[in-house]
């Protein structure tokens, strides 16, 4: 296969998969059922583990296929299992009652993408694998700290710090040709695992405490 | 502190100084006095720190280094902006510490809440590094100072002097009493440094070593008769299980030896001849005496003002150390506590006469001591004063230049152990024969005297009081009830308070805001950790869209 074609493909490809982790956090973002939210974070996962193994494959960069299994085993699988499992086991309510309504929501990350947009034009010219990956990855991080913010049950909290994580894996993706060092990469990934758990942990903490996930309700912690 | 020779260290070990001095100040912290003192002198000393490290920074951005040998006349190479900036910065932040008016609220608390002995070294010492970090900074690191500066110590230092004499008059308690003095004195001691600021400005060297001199001699006086009255207070205090002044009376005769020594300490401070004081504020007085010849401009009027206030200060604090000392230790005990007062332990006695003994000493041999000042001049001016200021193989001390005074205190001695024989001679003659009867005191017919009689306290300062009446604001409220005349009352009720002007004026209404201000930024902090996310990512939308 000819060079030029090949990466031309893998760029088309990439540019591709971002546009569709954008989508999928925007959906995210408008999404009224836990259930289904941590099944669209599963999905968002598998498509930057579909952009880790496309720089995998075109660039060959072996040590980058580790990061696509492991994405693979932790994000798409395992995480998503255990908040299931959390999610089904504290028999929680399903509706999602967000801060801020869902059309207002919508055009906030409208804007925030735009910034992303405006954000990562200096550096253009630094991307080597398709185009505005970094702007993508700039607006999933902003749209996924306005999750955050718009959410009240703590285990939407902790989705939205996964949808954020992604943001930060697609940057270190796009700006380094072969993925940043693996040892940076181990260590984030493990990071987050751990962060997860924890999280989960007191999650359900908090909901033993409170007989609720509403984090507003912590500001009765205070004296 | 004193030792270190780079800003971080001397920002460290002034603040363990002032840590230590908070706990020694809550000492006693069963009593909610105590503890209250403690968090004041934190507050203030807090507020103090905060404008050193301003002024350092301030001063690092013009060397690019902390030691203090690079700050060294740093400021003529200066912007004059951030110089006068540093300047204030550094006169409130060691102002606090040492006490001047209007940062003074804290001593006058602090010290009573204080044991005796922690009291003398806050007085003597703590007060005093104040001071030293004013020296350092406006004579090694500042440069060739401007009019203002001088002109602004120089006020402050008196009105410090006046109004610390002046609150010291109106207390009945004595160790607060003691503490007003201490305001008193820092203003003494800067009203030496403003002047030598001032004649720095007008090309003087000679009167400002001068009148520097005058400032450091009278801060090493002032650390040797405010510790003695202090442990002396501390001895009464101790005995007499009260500091109220009108429940004391009559010690001089249950503590004969405790008596005396803050007999001589109160004669020290209030600048009487032949003991300490008196030197120092001879040498204040020469130093702002000259003044009024070293300039042309309507500034000069400072310099007999001044003195004229210092006069009139140590007028006041003769006045006030008369109602000390004659309260606490003469007439009759007015309480039980007074009466049954023992003389004070063997230890007690041996350091207040020790200090008693400086005292004396200081007094009377000024020219040895100030040949230690040398150092301090000859960096300052070049010249070494000690041998201008002592005359006659250092017996006469002299005014340093030509128009100035002299004054001998061990010639004074002298003369007074010269002139004894002349009263001894007239009781020789006169009254050798007569007996000595032994009566009751004149009581105007009346049965007898009870100590309820006797001069009060706030009966002896009411003169004053009165003068005084816009600064002291007195309010008195009496309460009679009587069956048919108003003259023959059955029950009596009477108050008096002094209202502390800067305390109402400036400190309540400031205290005011700062409440209400917290109260509004609390709203900030509202535990919602939505807010808190809010917050963060504002914070972050902002910076990237200022990095655009």
């Amino acid at each position: 296969m000819n060079t030029a074609l090949s990466s031309d493909i893998a760029s088309q490809l990439i540019a591709l998969l971002a546009a569709l982790m954008l989508v999928v956090q925007l959906l995210l973002v408008v999404q009224r059922m836990l259930l289904t939210s941590i099944r669209l974070f599963a999905l968002q996962s598998l498509f930057l583990a579909g952009i880790a193994g496309v720089v995998a494959f075109f660039h060959g960069a072996f040590h980058v296929y580790v990061v696509v299994v492991l994405t693979l085993i932790g994000k798409v699988l395992f995480l998503p299992w255990l908040l299931d499992r959390q999610v089904r086991r504290m028999r929680i309510a399903q509706e999602i009652e967000p801060l801020v309504n869902f059309p207002t929501s919508m055009l906030i990350c409208g804007g925030l993408t735009l910034l992303g947009y405006i954000v990562a034009r200096p550096f253009t010219s630094l991307e080597r694998l398709g185009n505005n990956t970094l702007a993508v990855a700039i607006a999933l991080v902003l749209t996924g700290f306005f999750l955050m913010i718009n959410r009240l049950k703590a285990i939407t909290q902790v989705l939205a710090l996964l949808t954020v994580e992604n943001g930060v894996m697609l940057a270190a993706v796009a700006l380094t040709t072969y993925g940043m060092p693996l040892v940076v990469e181990l260590g984030i990934f493990f990071d987050v695992l751990v962060g997860v758990m924890i999280l989960g942990i007191l999650v359900y903490r908090i909901r033993e405490t409170f007989a609720s996930m509403d984090t507003s309700k912590l500001s009765q912690l205070k004296g | 502190m004193f030792l270190s020779d780079n800003a971080f260290f001397f920002l460290i070990a002034w603040e363990i100084m002032a840590l230590t001095t908070y706990l020694l100040v809550s000492f006693e912290h069963e009593k909610e006095e105590a503890r209250n003192a403690g968090v004041l002198y934190f507050v203030m000393s807090h507020i103090g720190t905060g404008c050193l490290i301003l002024g350092f920074l301030l001063l690092f951005q013009a060397s690019g280094a902390y030691g203090f040998d690079g700050f060294h006349a740093i400021g003529a190479r200066m912007a004059a902006g951030p110089r006068n900036a540093a300047f204030i910065l550094f006169l409130v932040g060691f102002g606090i510490k040492a006490g001047i008016v209007p940062l003074h609220i804290w001593l006058p608390v602090a010290h009573p809440a204080a044991p005796s002995n922690v009291s003398a070294m806050m007085s003597g010492v703590l007060i005093k590094t104040g001071i030293y970090g004013l020296t350092r900074v406006c004579f090694d690191f500042m440069g060739p100072p401007p009019n203002w500066w001088g002109v602004t110590v120089l006020v402050i230092g008196t009105v410090s002097a006046v109004l610390g004499v002046l609150y010291a008059l109106m207390e009945h308690d004595l160790k607060r009493l003691l503490a007003y003095h201490s305001i008193e004195n820092i203003g003494i001691i800067l009203m030496g440094l403003g002047a030598a600021l001032m004649f720095l400005h007008t090309g003087h060297p000679v009167l400002a070593s001068l009148a520097l001199i005058a400032g450091l001699y009278h801060t090493i006086n002032h650390a040797v008769f405010k510790a003695l009255l202090f442990l002396g207070a501390g001895a009464v205090v101790h005995a007499t299980h009260t500091r109220n002044m009108e429940e004391m009376g009559g010690l001089v005769k249950r503590m004969p030896v405790t008596a005396f020594f803050f007999l001589i300490g109160a004669v020290a401070i209030s600048a009487l001849p032949p003991l300490n004081g008196f030197v120092s504020e001879w040498l204040t007085y020469q130093s702002l005496l000259q003044g009024f010849g070293t300039t042309p401009s309507l500034i000069r009027l400072m310099f007999p003002l001044s003195g004229a206030m210092l006069a009139l200060t140590g007028a006041l604090a003769a006045a006030c150390f008369v109602k000390a000392f004659g309260i606490t230790f003469l007439a009759q005990p007015r309480s039980a506590h007074a009466a049954g007062a023992r003389e004070a332990a063997p230890t007690m006695l041996v350091a207040q006469g020790l200090l008693t003994a400086a005292c004396v000493f200081l007094g009377l041999f000024p020219t040895l001591v100030l040949k230690l000042l040398d150092p301090v001049t000859q960096q300052l001016a070049g010249l070494q004063l000690s041998t201008r200021l002592s005359l006659a193989d250092g017996w006469v001390l002299s005014g340093a230049v030509a128009t100035g005074g002299t004054v001998s205190t061990p010639g004074l001695v002298l003369m007074a152990v010269c002139l004894l024989p002349l009263p001894l001679g007239l009781w020789l003659v006169f009254a050798r024969g007569a007996k000595v009867r032994r009566g009751p005191t004149w009581d105007c017919g009346l049965q007898g005297l009870t100590p309820r009689m006797a001069y009060t306290a706030t009966g002896f300062s009411k003169p004053i009081r009165m003068i005084f009446k816009a600064l002291f604001r007195p309010r008195r409220e009496v309460q009679r009830e009587y069956d048919f005349s108003p003259y023959f009352a059955t029950n009596l009720r009477f108050e008096s308070h002094v209202e502390e002007v800067f305390l109402t004026r400036i400190y309540r209404p400031l205290n005011w805001l700062v409440w209400r201000v917290s109260r509004r930024m609390r709203a900030l902090q509202a535990g919602s950790l939505q807010a808190y996310l809010i917050y963060i990512f504002v914070t972050l939308l902002l910076l990237l869209l200022f990095a655009l």
